[in-house]
């Protein structure tokens, strides 16, 4: 019962996941934050067993910042993507598997191009321009085969996940809320994608009230170059 | 089983002594000098940094590691024993957020590092790490700056300031004259790179100072910034000599005059130009160059 | 890359301690490591806790006991169904639950604890197998006192739950039946986590957990705001047991009432859930009647329309 959906414009990539945790027919939480960030200009949307979704995404988060210490600059999504994948490639053959699928989106700052992966508890991972996790893929795949096309602004990205957001509103019985980012080259930041008009508002406000935390930059204590 | 031969290395020696152990200490009074000092509310790593060579990267050589958000260590000894215990401590920060999802304490850590250090003692068929550290941070929610020090044998200690390497027994010996609580983050830096002074005879291009000022806000001091502190440190000694050597010639002059009795006494030889500044201080050291070097 | 695999170990089941680096070979809680767990691995289990001896122990526990559907009808009954319910609010947490023990149809005890008392700060409720639960909770209890011990300060409500859901965790599938919510007071003020036998985790304002939950979440959700005051708080916990208990029929018998301030807890009291029922039905009518009594007397300022 879940639902999270990814989409790279031109200079950015957008992540939404909803927010719902639970046992059985029970929601227990409709404000359960599902997108993990793993560095400055790297997060994942994650899904799947209960228990194993959290482990999962809180031991690959801890190890991508123990890169960062360690290196003093945090992994780009390309490596991070393969390390995860392999992770679960592991994990599937080890005895008790992570079932956990992902959405990886980062913005690869040396190169400033958006990055989207697909990752499942397989260890599949596909390079991907959009796509979607969970119920999503029933009703908002088509919706982002329409509407979407190379390089879109923010403007534009916005429109298309919105309409996903829309349709799996109207034709999916469960009720979903949306916790959805942005990672451009200035991090990542929080948009309301439930909102009328998201981009307006997101470029309204201040850049600090939408930003979301973060593992801190590197630390080059020590360096005198 | 040939076992208890190959553990030869950490056994005691018949008074008590752990002999490889000492000689670790030994290895880290060769090192190069730390120096931490707590401020009120900002704690000061300062370092000496060896002359890199010409053609060498002098990013590649640290002295100073971050080992989370909000810990930081400095350590003198053998580097790459330091390279190792930072990264094994860099991986129980992690460890630490992902079993109990809160960051470390900085006592914690600290304990940790002794911890490792203290294995390295009494295990089979490996000698002790050959450095001290000091371990700097906050803690999560509070804003008590923490300085703590580990050494070869594993005890570990909490300091308001504290040297370990090269000449760390002068270092202490002077922050312990010099101390004072509640130090300003000026205060801090200014006693951190005085004391290294102490050691450090080339100065500012061989003194590197980092900056915790609350939990996760760390900074690097610039060189130029170093400089200047230190500019100002050596004109401050220079005329807090200045004082004593017109002092000692005030001194002189006034036994001189006592020692002649009713004669005469000329007009340069009073004890008030003694005391008037750079000219009578250039003076005072021309009439007494032995008792200026007596005196430092 | 290889040594960051290796290193931070995944909180993978049964994989624990088999891999060791260089030096290893001594137990790490021997010189204190593993945030401060003790004879804990690093993912949090107890080495050395048995589970049954037989080639596969996941299958073996699902055919032999009920608490899993595949076979609800198996010999074992696990002592289970219960309603527990925490919520945080202006003045602290709430914790309330039932006290009664069934095993299949059959109601086991009428006078069961299901809030363990960790410490003077920390409580945990006590959903699923009561062994299971009381067992891992009394634990969880002993390593907060050593964490206590060895830090100086009292756990965390966070690290707390999180050393039991870690547990859990590495039991996961092995038929641990347990939902629990870990509550308490720490340096972050109020805190409840739910954890359940999946590994889950989850952070919240409010929660109720058990077969009965579903009717203590309809009266609890409709009467929670932040800004209760306590007596108002601890009426809507007892008034939403009573409402489970009454409805479900592996909930009942009497309900425990805490409140949980900054200074630690405070045991409210333990009401009988059907007294209370028909007391709460009696105000309920008498309500009514005076209500309609107030409508049809003509109200002596009322101005003709």
């Amino acid at each position: 019962m879940e639902c999270s959906f990814g989409l790279t414009g031109k200079d950015y990539v957008l992540l939404c996941s909803d927010m719902s945790a639970g046992r059985s027919i029970i929601r227990m939480k409709s404000d359960e934050n599902k997108i993990k960030t793993l560095g400055p200009h790297l997060a994942m949307a994650y899904g799947g067993e209960p228990g194993d979704t959290n482990n999962f995404a809180e031991y690959v988060e801890r190890n991508m910042r123990l890169y960062h210490i360690r290196n003093h600059y945090p992994l780009l999504p390309e490596p991070a993507s393969a390390w995860i994948r392999r992770t679960l490639a592991e994990s599937i053959r080890s005895r008790h598997p992570y079932s956990v699928n992902l959405l990886l989106a980062g913005y690869d700052t040396t190169t400033t191009k958006p990055h989207l992966y697909w990752i499942d508890y397989l260890g599949t991972k596909a390079v991907v321009p959009y796509a979607a996790h969970g119920m999503g893929v029933y009703v908002s795949l088509s919706t982002m085969d329409k509407w979407w096309f190379n390089d879109m602004n923010k403007r534009e990205g916005v429109e298309v996940l919105k309409k996903c957001v829309d349709e799996v509103k109207k034709r999916i019985t469960i009720n979903f809320n949306f916790n959805c980012i942005l990672i451009d080259k200035d991090g990542i930041h929080h948009i309301n994608i439930e909102s009328e008009d998201p981009i307006s508002e997101y470029e309204a406000a201040q850049p600090k009230d939408t930003v979301v935390e973060a593992p801190n930059p590197p630390l080059d204590v020590g360096v005198t170059a | 089983m040939s076992r208890s031969y190959d553990r030869a290395l950490t056994v005691f020696s018949p008074d008590g002594h752990l002999f490889q152990v000492e000689y670790a200490l030994e290895a880290v009074r060769r090192g190069t000098c730390a120096v931490g000092v707590r401020g009120s509310s900002c704690v000061v790593l300062g370092v000496e940094k060896k002359s890199t060579l010409q053609l060498q990267d002098p990013r590649t050589v640290r002295k100073v590691a971050m080992l989370d958000d909000h810990v930081c260590v400095a350590f003198a000894g053998l580097t790459a024993d330091g390279r190792i215990l930072i990264d094994k401590a860099r991986v129980e920060c992690q460890s630490h957020r992902l079993t109990v999802e809160d960051p470390v304490s900085i006592e914690y850590i600290t304990k940790h590092i002794a911890g490792i250090q203290q294995k390295y003692t009494q295990s089979g068929g490996v000698r002790p790490f050959g450095i001290s550290t000091l371990v700097v941070g906050f803690d999560p929610n509070d804003t008590i700056p923490r300085l703590y020090q580990t050494e070869p044998s594993g005890i570990y200690s909490a300091w308001k300031a504290c040297a370990i390497g090269r000449a760390s027994k002068t270092v202490r010996e002077f922050l312990e004259k010099n101390y004072t609580e509640e130090l300003s983050r000026d205060e801090a830096i200014k006693l951190t790179v005085k004391s290294l002074l102490e050691v450090v005879q080339t100065g500012a291009k061989n003194i590197e100072i980092s900056v915790m000022e609350r939990y996760g806000v760390i900074s690097n001091l610039e060189q130029s910034e170093i400089e200047k502190i230190v500019a100002t440190i050596e004109s401050e000694k220079e005329a807090e000599a200045e004082k004593k050597r017109a002092r000692i010639a005030a001194t002189q002059a006034g036994q001189a005059s006592m020692a002649m009795g009713s004669q005469a006494v000329s007009g340069t030889q009073t004890p008030s130009a003694g005391g008037a500044g750079g000219a009578g201080g250039e003076e005072g050291h021309a009439t007494v160059p032995g008792e200026e070097t007596g005196a430092q | 890359m290889n040594s960051v695999l290796t290193q931070i170990q995944p909180p993978a089941p049964h994989s624990r301690l088999e891999e060791q680096d260089e030096f290893e070979h001594t137990d790490a809680a021997a010189w204190g490591s593993m945030a401060g767990f003790g004879n804990l691995s690093r993912t949090g289990g107890i080495a050395g806790m048995s589970v049954p001896r037989v080639a596969d122990p996941t299958a073996f526990l699902d055919m032999h006991t009920d608490n899993m559907s595949s076979n609800p009808e198996a010999k074992i009954k696990i002592a289970h169904g219960t309603t527990t319910l925490a919520f945080k609010f202006q003045g602290g947490v709430i914790v309330a639950v039932d006290s009664r023990a069934t095993a299949g149809s059959y109601v086991a005890s009428g006078t069961v604890k299901k809030v363990i008392e960790i410490n003077k700060f920390l409580l945990g409720t006590m959903a699923g197998g009561a062994a299971d639960c009381q067992y891992w909770e009394t634990y969880l209890g002993m390593q907060c006192r050593l964490y206590e011990l060895r830090n100086k300060e009292r756990i965390s409500v966070a690290a707390a739950s999180k050393i039991l859901s870690n547990i859990v965790y590495q039991y996961k599938g092995m038929g641990l039946s347990m939902g629990t919510m870990v509550c308490g007071w720490d340096k972050t003020g109020p805190q409840i986590f739910y954890v359940d036998d999946d590994g889950q985790r989850l952070k919240g304002n409010l929660f109720s957990v058990g077969s009965g939950s579903t009717f203590a979440y309809g009266v609890l959700d409709q009467g929670y705001r932040w800004d209760l005051t306590d007596e108002e708080a601890q009426e809507l916990g007892r008034r939403s047991i009573i409402a489970a208990g009454h409805r479900d029929a592996y909930s009942g018998n009497t309900c425990n009432l805490y409140h949980v301030k900054e200074n630690g807890w405070d045991f409210i009291g333990n009401y009988d859930v059907n007294e209370l029922w028909y007391e709460y039905e009696a105000k309920k009518k008498a309500d009514r009647e005076t209500a309609t009594a107030a409508a049809a007397a003509p109200s002596p300022m009322a101005v003709e329309p």
